[in-house]
């Protein structure tokens, strides 16, 4: 029998809201896909664009970066450093063949646990028809 | 357009005054029609110094190498060290002065205006021209460039054989300068991206294709790197042989010293490095095209970095190296910056 094809989704949240919206979503057992790996840090700001490249490179299928909406930083404007630098990584991931769906950011509250399920299962969707990403994955 | 003459004349007041420590500029290369990079420290030396299209070094990567130097030295001569600077290279002063690498008085810069002309590229040329049998190019009149072989004189339009960052270039005068030669030339474009056209129609699959082409060339030399003048890091993220060891680092912090890229020149290991280094340098680099001037295996680097201008531009109305008071792309944000492709 043939295995369906799980994607692999790599979720950086920030610490404050997305986390928190995460866990919202937990304790309110809310039902959303397991394919999702999140990794907490401490806001969407810090995360290095190295995070998302040696996340492709060692086997996600997507990466998704969520923090805070605009104006709700913990650290008052740390996320809109993230937006800037998202954008750039994703034209450049763009840019060099890998499909925009693979690679996403979103805003995340602490109470939108309902919008965190909704990113996840529509993620997993869009990515099951483009099959593993084998492109940037490590060959060593 | 600037007369070798002029730029002796300058150089040589300068080092009779005692203005500078040394200066870099051009001289002829007696084995080719290329020119080489001149470090003229005496006053006699300046007749060395010449002005023409093979020019395309970008002298400024040697500011970064006379700091390393002072750094070393126990008493240093202060004072500034000159260098010949086109409009493109300026902008390079301009980002290190921005990020506060160097500063303003650590360097004289001669300023030297392309006007409506600029480089040649040597692929360009290549296909025009038996490169044996050039001995010398010059700017000739209305932007024409004279080519000197050993059966004469050929005139040439200039845009057939100008390095494709120059006809895309929008700073043909040096943006800062102590001294400036040459006129300002208003010159309008609006091709200023025209090279990244050709991947706007293709399909993600054949960029893919093409950057898995050119990138499974990389051998991994890191000549983009060494001749980069943004590239000035102590310790370089993409390989962990320039790890900073000092006499009390033990063996358990070298062996958990992250390694982002591995050293093996495989296609992943290729792709992360130069993703990393274009992303290090998105609204640093200057398109000054020596990255892909100096790759042995000629991977079109320049469009990667060209890229990233591009957004910078278009998305958050950036361009790098216009004014060293204003923050970096990456550390200043805007309240209405583009986020359409956020959830």
């Amino acid at each position: 029998m043939e295995e369906k094809f799980e994607p692999k989704i790599i979720a950086f949240l920030c610490k404050w809201c997305s986390s928190a919206g995460s866990d919202l979503a937990g304790v309110s057992r809310m039902k959303y896909p397991p394919n999702v790996v999140p990794i907490t840090v401490m806001c969407s700001g810090s995360i290095s664009t190295n995070y998302i490249l040696s996340a492709f490179k060692d086997g996600a299928d997507g990466v998704l970066v969520s923090g805070c909406h605009p104006g709700d930083c913990h650290y008052i404007k740390g996320n809109y450093y993230a937006r800037r630098r998202i954008t750039l990584v994703k034209e450049l991931l763009e840019f060099i063949g890998i499909e925009p769906e693979r690679f996403q950011m979103s805003w995340v509250s602490a109470a939108e646990g309902a919008k965190y399920t909704e990113i996840i299962k529509d993620f997993v969707k869009e990515l099951e028809p483009l099959g593993p990403q084998n492109k940037l994955r490590s060959n060593l | 357009m600037v007369k070798p003459d002029d730029i002796k004349k300058e150089c040589k007041s300068i080092l009779e005054e005692g203005k500078v420590k040394y200066i870099v500029g051009y001289k002829r290369n007696n084995n080719s029609y290329m020119s080489i990079p001149a470090f003229i420290e005496k006053i006699e030396e300046t007749d060395q110094l010449i002005w023409d299209p093979t020019c395309v070094y970008n002298l400024v990567r040697f500011i970064r190498d006379e700091k390393l130097r002072k750094e070393r030295h126990k008493n240093p001569d202060t004072r500034p060290i000159g260098v010949i600077v086109k409009g493109c290279d300026s902008r390079a002063i301009n980002v290190l002065l921005q990020e506060k690498f160097i500063k303003r008085e650590d360097v004289y810069i001669i300023g030297v205006a392309c006007e409506k002309s600029g480089v040649i590229e040597k692929k360009k040329l290549r296909k025009k021209f038996n490169e044996k049998n050039i001995k010398q190019i010059e700017f000739g009149k209305d932007n024409n460039f004279i080519i000197a072989t050993e059966k004469g004189k050929t005139t040439i339009s200039a845009e057939e054989i100008l390095a494709e960052r120059c006809i895309e270039c929008n700073n043909n005068t040096p943006v800062i300068y102590d001294v400036l030669l040459g006129e300002k030339v208003e010159r309008s474009l609006s091709e200023h991206f025209r090279s990244l056209e050709k991947f706007e129609s293709i399909s993600t699959e054949e960029k893919w294709n093409f950057w898995k082409k050119e990138l499974d060339k990389c051998i991994r030399c890191y000549a983009c790197r060494s001749v980069c003048p943004m590239c000035y890091c102590d310790e370089c993220v993409a390989d962990s042989i320039s790890l900073a060891v000092k006499p009390d680092t033990t063996a358990e912090e070298k062996a958990q010293k992250i390694r982002w890229v591995e050293k093996s020149p495989v296609s992943s290991e290729n792709f992360s490095y130069h993703l990393i280094r274009a992303l290090h340098l998105a609204g640093r680099c200057i398109d000054c095209g020596e990255c892909e001037r100096v790759c042995p295996v000629d991977i079109p680097l320049r469009y990667l970095n060209k890229k990233m201008e591009k957004e910078a531009s278009e998305q958050f109305g950036y361009t790098a190296g216009l004014d060293p008071e204003k923050p970096a792309l990456v550390s200043d944000f805007k309240d209405d910056d583009p986020q359409d492709f956020i959830i």
